[in-house]
């Protein structure tokens, strides 16, 4: 079985972010694999010892500190590594992201690809779904559990919805995107972390995959970044009661407006 | 010259440090107070492999160079420091002798268990009157036949109550000194071994240290670990180079986490309307912490270099040693301070620090020893 993980390294969520100016982003020196990358890569490694075989592969997209997403994925236990790499895919937005994915895994013999939900700098969710689109094969968004059929070239994945869960069912191959609760990482042993240490990353340009940088233009555009609006001082209400309980539903009626 | 770490052991560092906090930071505490070695930690971590890093791939180690491994016990150290203690023991002295010397039978044994975590070792140095003074050893190594037969008492040993294993340092004739001293492997179902008293800690508390008794303990004459006799010190000192770089490297540790959350502290305390960071003799422990720190650290690298070269360093490692612990013990005390009547509390952390980082000034030679002898070379040297 081969399986494919969709791997990112993004700023570690205790990286200090700053909006340099309204479309650059300055971003403190710390960075980690994606949080629901992990439970992808995680899953894919279950899968393989369950089925007793097969090949987990993890790809990144993007230059320099992307490779260290794909050592993650080696120290964890992936087999083989590949960067997809190129000064026209310096910006790009979930579109390209898939477009250049999409070209990377065609002719490729992928019978599952998995992914995080969503990753947790950027927040759009939107690679895992076009790549199945470009790709048309089914996707299953957020699961919490799957279960590979691989007899029967099929899988069913579980769901949390509002109130419960549903069990979805779907033929192979297809995409998953990795929800919190689907398993517990591991953490990797010192064995795959010197694997990891020495592995050559293999490097793909738009050259290799026979694309041109005008097939990975955006298609949607970032206008500006800004922070969070900085929260106001707490303001005491320093009349008598009962007075001030009155003063206190005004303000958070007409002035905060959240009652 | 070059003074950067590689690629590869940035992302080995990124690596240790991912696992010592997900698998010791959320337990520091309760680690602490129970004051019991946590077995369940203990095989959790040794399954990960990092207790092969200084051993040969062929007994399932990794072979690591120097500078990794040191690495490895920078990122240990931040976390509970009685399990770092453990760790490294088990890494360092409780196996060196028998991954060194012993035959390969020892090594199936003692050594290859112990890399599993299977089996706990450790080293014997230490007597109720000698430690730092070699010279003063007084547990006694005489042959009999095929066999030595041991006896003293050991004292200050760390792992006593656990250890499966231990390497003994004893003499075969005490008006010899230095020169009649020998390793001695001894394992823990052997007639006449016994464990004394566990020693109740101010610090690394979720280590356990007590006494080790021999009384004529027969050990089979291949348990001698050393190619020579009377070459134990020289065995020793080679090792305690590694031993005091990771010692150095374990203060530069501790120092920068009670500094670190001394930051916290400071941002976030107010006196006199302002965040004490605000002022500048709380900013000024700060600046001074971070120079001595760097220096400290950076010079424990450079020994962890010299080491890997094959350099002579026995010097200037007995140097990092020294010169990192002081700078950790300015550092916990400075921490002290920052958090004010605080820190007084058994609820803050510095007090923790402050009495983790003790241990560092007896492990790898008492400074006052080390002061007296390197003051020596120094006045010595033209």
């Amino acid at each position: 079985m081969n399986i494919l993980v969709l791997v990112k390294q993004v700023p570690d969520t205790e990286a200090i972010i700053r909006a340099q100016s309204d479309t650059e982003l300055d971003i403190e020196n710390k960075y980690a694999l994606n949080f629901f990358d992990e439970f992808a890569v995680e899953e894919a490694l279950r899968i393989k010892e369950k089925q007793g075989g097969g090949i987990v592969t993890v790809v990144t997209l993007g230059s320099k500190k992307a490779a260290d997403a794909l050592r993650r994925g080696i120290a964890m236990g992936a087999d083989e590594a590949f960067q997809i790499e190129d000064p026209a895919l310096e910006e790009v937005d979930g579109y390209a992201t898939a477009k250049a994915l999409a070209t990377f895994i065609e002719g490729r013999d992928c019978d599952i690809i998995l992914c995080g939900k969503q990753a947790i700098d950027d927040d759009s969710g939107a690679v895992g779904p076009a790549l199945a689109q470009f790709l048309g094969i089914p996707h299953v968004t957020s699961i919490v559990e799957l279960e590979i059929f691989a007899d029967q070239r099929e899988a069913r994945a579980a769901r949390e919805i509002e109130g419960g869960r549903e069990i979805v069912a779907c033929p192979l191959p297809a995409l998953f995107s990795a929800q919190k609760g689907l398993n517990e990482p591991r953490i990797p042993q010192v064995a795959g972390v010197m694997k990891a240490m020495k592995a050559q990353i293999q490097k793909i340009d738009l050259n290799a995959l026979g694309l041109s940088p005008e097939d990975v233009k955006p298609k949607t555009k970032i206008l500006k970044f800004y922070p969070p609006r900085k929260r106001p001082p707490v303001r005491i209400i320093g009349e008598e009661f009962p007075k001030n309980v009155e003063t206190l539903v005004k303000v958070l009626r007409e002035q905060e407006k959240v009652i | 010259m070059d003074f950067a770490f590689t690629e590869e052991q940035e992302f080995f560092r990124q690596t240790v440090r991912d696992t010592i906090d997900r698998m010791i930071m959320p337990k520091v505490q309760e680690l602490d107070e129970s004051e019991e070695f946590s077995f369940e930690l203990w095989h959790k971590f040794a399954q990960l492999g990092y207790l092969g890093i200084r051993h040969p791939e062929k007994y399932g180690g990794m072979d690591l160079e120097v500078i990794s491994q040191m690495i490895f016990y920078e990122e240990l150290f931040r976390g509970d420091v009685g399990f770092a203690m453990t760790v490294a023991m088990q890494i360092l002295m409780g196996t060196y002798f028998v991954g060194r010397f012993g035959t390969e039978e020892i090594k199936q044994k003692v050594l290859v268990p112990a890399i599993k975590g299977e089996k706990i070792g450790t080293i014997c140095f230490t007597e109720d009157q000698s430690g730092s003074d070699l010279a003063g050893t007084r547990t006694m190594a005489v042959l009999d036949g095929d066999e030595w037969v041991l006896n003293g008492t050991k004292m200050w040993i760390t792992n006593a109550p656990t250890c499966n294993f231990c390497t003994v340092l004893a003499t075969t004739d005490p008006s010899q000194g230095l020169k009649a001293l020998n390793f001695f492997l001894v394992e823990e179902d052997m007639p006449g071994f016994s464990r004394g008293q566990r020693l109740k800690k101010v610090g690394s508390r979720s280590s356990t240290t007590g006494e080790l008794i021999f009384d004529n303990v027969r050990v089979p004459k291949d348990y001698l670990l050393g190619e020579e006799l009377g070459k134990g010190v020289r065995y020793a000192g080679e090792i305690l180079n590694e031993v005091r770089v990771m010692t150095g490297l374990a203060g530069c540790a501790i120092a920068k986490m009670a500094m670190d959350d001394s930051k916290q502290y400071a941002n976030r305390r107010i006196a006199f309307g302002n965040p004490i960071s605000k002022y500048q003799l709380i900013r000024s422990k700060f600046a001074n912490f971070w120079a001595w720190y760097e220096a400290a650290r950076w010079y424990c690298y450079r020994c962890a270099w010299m080491i890997q070269e094959g350099l002579p360093c026995l010097n200037e490692c007995m140097l990092a040693k020294m010169f990192a612990t002081e700078m950790c013990m300015s550092a916990v005390d400075e921490a002290t301070r920052i958090y004010g009547g605080n820190a007084f509390a058994m609820e803050y952390p510095p007090q923790r620090y402050f009495r983790d980082a003790r241990f560092l000034l007896y492990g790898g030679g008492c400074h006052e020893v080390l002061q007296d002898y390197l003051g020596r070379i120094y006045l010595k040297e033209d």
